[in-house]
């Protein structure tokens, strides 16, 4: 028997409500607004009342894919990462490293922002970085 | 607090409980959290915080999964009063809860407007007297019958359906809520069908609403819903002669309603 | 963006949130605030209740337009003008801020010179708000003591969106309602870190904390910092990479958590290019449209099985923290991208948390400089944060601003890129339902939200349908010059006539088929999402 709450931020929108998840042997079952936030003070919208909803749906990726053909096939994390690297940097001692480039998203941390960006930029050694949602 | 902090530890280690539901401080942050066997040394950051969570809602997440274990829950005067309500409806078992009651503060009592800040039983804070405030319906009593429906109207239509109100009330527990009937109020709009969505829920709240006001210090278009609950409690108390979570013997007269979900009523109340 | 760093030198909302609750004025056009950020609503709710006037110009009724003192329907794209509108009338009645322009602003005259010309008569011939109503506006805003303006996409998705910004700018420094608290010009932010993610340069021109990639003092800075050369040129934005593949030019591509099948306008021409594209890796927690295009496909993590922070959309840095393991063999994306970094035989990420990830990029962006993870437990921290005695920024542009003058720009209206015609005669435009959030990826797999809604509809004016002869709930055909979809009909009288309004958020009627990604704004290089010319048909025999 194990219940915790874990403070962490809404997923939803750049307003950025404080929820704390509900967590029961290791399960998330629940989200509740953060009584002491000082943006939400206690109150969220439908969306971050149900953060925590998508989490177990129907079709999680839990392993990395390959294409094999026209299916994506299941592979190991090793075969997938030495593969991603391979062609990348095939691809860009062919065409030139601004042949590469990457969408880096608005729904991903500040750091993984900043380590895409860096691998393009660092390691390919290109500015072709951008994300999608553009206000 | 140290008392209470062994008062707790001696209940989970003899085993008399399994777990206790209390708060803990993190990074200066009161946060829900059940203490175990395990996780005795969590002991140390529990606190009794101003602010408040729905614990006896929490309590029931619990319960559902262990039925049949006895499990510690820190109450004040309102969730001792849930808790009264929720025996009443079955959804706990009184002999296998164990409350510890809390008394609130004078200056919570008057930020609550309260009129009972404690529970039956007190094992920490002093007990003070309640508050007899009832300026909000007062407020709302002196208008005449259009005014009022134009201010509730004017509330109403702030709503965003965000379902908090519902959310972190204890005495919401149907595993079928009538608000999210879509033969009765439509789905997909926000505002949601006024007043009918705050009327049912209103109605619904008549023999059940323990006066916590969680519903509205989660509102987040600021409607005073608990002016509205209250207003239902009193009528409760005036026609049928029943306060809500007082009393554990005497049965809620609109029991015959059922517990899991209510018909819609169809007289609309003038509050 | 582009607009208010022109005028003001950062393109960040300029105040907090909280202080909405204090404004005696807010001006709100382009954001359905009850529906996209609902909390910020609160927040305006709370702040008329407490007497300040609430205005809102936007096409349709809204939830927020029904709760405001005033709601005035402009017609789509002609915000240049309306604004313009505003400013003659100020200028004309002397409600204007003439020491703040002497003061902290330059390129007055040419404005002037540009407002002269936009009469309220025009005005209204142009943007179809009464001249009556704008006065009214333009007075509550000018003569509030704080008046602060919100503003969402509906103002920048256009082609004239940069220009649209400017112009909000331009109000703001005429009347000198910024650089004080609940004041300023607020650009809510759609998705949880957009503003993140451009302070952490996820766009072509910049380093993270905005600094130029095209400066040989900045690139330097950097070169030192990553171990390498980099590249002085500016790269490619979303839109451009698109056409870059259809031109054989852009060979590899890796997404990272978007799903620009959707998100994308013109969805059909995405499409073809992720067919078309040589070596395509997609890191995402579902097999979204997108994903499925790919050559290797990478399982992430959700918000709750992973650390890392987020700032908001007023520049406030927040954690999210983990809960729970990431399910199954997926990895937590910050580990997935080291990991990456590292198979590409790189040094520079040897990472043990995220927050040895932060600690090197508060090193390098001199705005995040003095936030660490430490005092973003303790502290509500908004950028610029410069060293670890500064206590952050609620507000900008107090004494100066961040480009040291204000700048006006004096701006011509342009009508949109697409008008109604005989062949496409009713204008549509896209936009947000308070129960789904984006390309519905996440919501859409949340019961209690597609209990809401789980099916895209079209907004129409009743007396438009009476004269298709379609009724409430009735499939229609709505097409563009781009695609076509279907959708059911659903009547409000609350939309002006002639325009018709859809939701983004499904992929099986993405309104984004139809919406005109050819126009670009041209600095900003948002596509038009906001304006197109559709034809509405009924579907005859079929019914829905
Ligand atoms: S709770 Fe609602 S308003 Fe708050 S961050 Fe989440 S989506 Fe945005
Ligand atoms: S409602 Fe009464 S018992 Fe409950 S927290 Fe407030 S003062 Fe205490
Ligand atoms: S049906 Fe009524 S009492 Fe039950 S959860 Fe819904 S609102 Fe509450
Ligand atoms: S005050 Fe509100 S939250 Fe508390 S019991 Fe009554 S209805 Fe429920
Ligand atoms: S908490 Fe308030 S806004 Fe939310 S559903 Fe209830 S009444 Fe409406």
């Amino acid at each position: 028997m194990e219940y915790q709450t874990v403070r962490t931020t809404c997923t939803y929108c750049g307003t950025g409500c404080g929820v704390l998840l509900e967590v029961l042997d290791g399960e998330v079952i629940g989200t509740l607004p953060q009584k002491d936030h000082p943006i939400n003070e206690g109150k969220l919208c439908i969306k971050g009342w149900n953060a925590h909803e998508f989490i177990y749906a129907d079709g999680r990726l839990t392993k990395p894919l390959i294409r094999k053909g026209d299916k994506l096939e299941e592979a190991s994390w090793d075969e997938a990462l030495q593969y991603v690297a391979k062609r990348f940097l095939e691809l860009k001692e062919k065409y030139g490293p601004d042949s590469l480039g990457c969408f880096s998203s608005a729904k991903c941390t500040n750091e993984e922002n900043y380590l895409l960006q860096k691998i393009f930029r660092a390691v390919i050694g290109t500015n072709n970085v951008d994300h999608c949602a553009r206000l | 607090m140290e008392n209470l902090k062994k008062n707790i530890k001696d209940m989970l280690e003899s085993g008399e409980i399994a777990g206790f539901l209390g708060l803990i401080e993190e990074e200066g942050h009161p946060i829900p959290f059940l203490f175990t066997k395990d996780s005795l040394d969590k002991l140390d950051a529990l606190t009794v915080p101003d602010i408040r969570y729905p614990m006896t809602d929490i309590l029931l997440k619990i319960v559902r999964k262990y039925p049949e274990d006895t499990i510690g829950v820190m109450v004040r005067g309102c969730d001792d009063r849930a808790l009264i309500e929720l025996a009443k409806n079955q959804k706990i078992l009184s002999d296998l809860i164990r409350p510890i009651g809390v008394a609130c503060t004078k200056e919570m009592a008057e930020y609550c407007r309260c009129s009972q800040p404690y529970p039956r039983e007190i094992h920490y804070g002093e007990k003070v007297e309640g508050v007899k405030d009832r300026s909000d319906l007062e407020k709302v009593e002196s208008m005449d019958l259009s005014d009022r429906l134009d201010y509730w109207m004017g509330q109403f239509s702030k709503c965003i359906k965000c379902y908090g109100c519902r959310n972190i009330c204890s005495m919401c527990f149907c595993d079928q809520c009538t608000l999210e009937d879509d033969t009765l109020i439509l789905t997909g709009q926000a505002p949601p069908e006024i007043p009918i969505f705050h009327l049912i829920r209103a109605f619904h709240m008549a023999g059940r609403c323990i006066d916590c006001g969680l519903c509205e210090e989660a509102c987040p278009a600021h409607i005073p819903l608990r002016s509205l609950y209250r207003k239902v409690r009193e009528d409760m108390a005036d026609y049928l002669g029943y306060v809500t979570g007082m009393d554990e013997t005497e049965r809620d007269p609109l029991e015959f309603l059922g517990s899991d979900g209510y018909e819609v009523p169809t007289k609309i109340d003038e509050t | 963006m582009a607009g208010l760093a022109a005028a003001f030198g950062s393109g960040a909302m300029t105040n907090s949130v909280p202080e909405f609750e204090d404004a005696d004025c807010i001006l709100i056009t382009g954001s359905n605030t009850t529906s996209s950020h609902p909390l910020i609503a609160s927040r305006i709710m709370t702040a008329k209740a407490k007497g300040a006037k609430i205005i809102v110009i936007d096409p349709r009724r809204t939830h927020m337009a029904a709760l405001a003192d005033i709601h005035v329907k402009q017609n789509l794209g002609s915000d240049v003008a309306w604004i313009n509108g505003l400013m003659h009338i100020i200028l004309k009645e002397g409600w204007h801020n003439q020491s703040f322009i002497d003061e902290r602003t330059e390129g007055f005259e040419e404005l002037k010179k540009v407002i002269e010309n936009y009469t309220p008569e025009k005005v209204e011939e142009i943007t179809g708000i009464p001249k009556e109503t704008l006065r009214e506006i333009a007075e509550i805003y000018a003569k509030s003591e704080k008046s602060s303006i919100v503003y969402c996409m509906g103002i920048t998705q256009h082609i004239t969106g940069t220009d649209n910004v400017k112009s909000l700018a331009n109000l703001a420094m005429l009347t000198g309602q910024i650089g004080r608290p609940s004041t300023g010009v607020n650009p809510l932010r759609g998705q949880n870190n957009v503003q993140g993610s451009t302070d952490m340069a996820a766009i072509p021109n910049k380093y993270p904390g905005y600094q130029d990639v095209t400066s040989d003092e900045v690139r330097e800075k950097f070169e030192k910092a990553w171990g390498g050369p980099l590249s002085p040129n500016v790269g490619l934005t979303v839109v451009e990479m698109i056409n870059a593949i259809e031109e054989g030019k852009l060979k590899g591509l890796y997404i990272l958590g978007e799903n620009p099948m959707i998100s994308d306008p013109d969805s059909t021409h995405v499409e073809k290019a992720l067919d078309d594209i040589e070596f395509l890796v997609v890191q995402d927690i579902f097999l979204t449209e997108t994903a499925r295009k790919a050559d290797v496909v990478l399982p992430g993590s959700s918000f709750a099985e992973k650390d890392g922070t987020y700032t908001g959309t007023d520049r406030r840095l927040q954690k999210i923290r983990k809960a729970i393991e990431p399910l199954g063999d997926a990895k937590e994306d910050w580990e997935i991208l080291c990991l990456v970094g590292k198979a590409m035989g790189s040094k520079g990420f040897d990472f043990a948390s995220p927050s040895e990830v932060f600690d090197e990029l508060a090193e390098l962006t001199p705005i995040y400089h003095g936030i660490d993870y430490d005092r973003i437990e303790h502290e509500i921290i908004h950028w610029p944060c410069r060293d670890k005695d500064d206590p952050g920024s609620p507000y900008l542009h107090k004494d100066g601003f961040a480009r040291g003058k204000g700048l006006f720009t004096a701006i011509e209206y342009k009508p949109p890129a697409e008008l109604p015609d005989d062949e496409y005669p009713h204008q549509l435009t896209t936009g947000r339902l308070p129960f789904h959030y984006h390309t519905g990826t996440m919501t859409r797999v949340s019961p209690s939200l597609t209990h809401e809604v789980n099916e895209a509809f079209i907004e129409l004016h009743p007396e438009d349908a009476k004269s298709l002869g379609v009724r409430n709930g009735e499939k229609v055909r709505v097409s563009s010059r781009r695609g076509s979809i279907e959708v059911k009909v659903m009547l409000t009288p609350g939309i002006k006539k002639g325009v018709a309004f859809i939701p983004f958020h499904f992929v099986e009627a993405a309104a984004n088929r139809l919406t005109n990604a050819a126009a670009l704004d041209p600095i900003a290089k948002i596509p038009e999402y906001k304006v197109c010319a559709i034809k509405i048909e009924k579907l005859d025999g079929r019914e829905a």
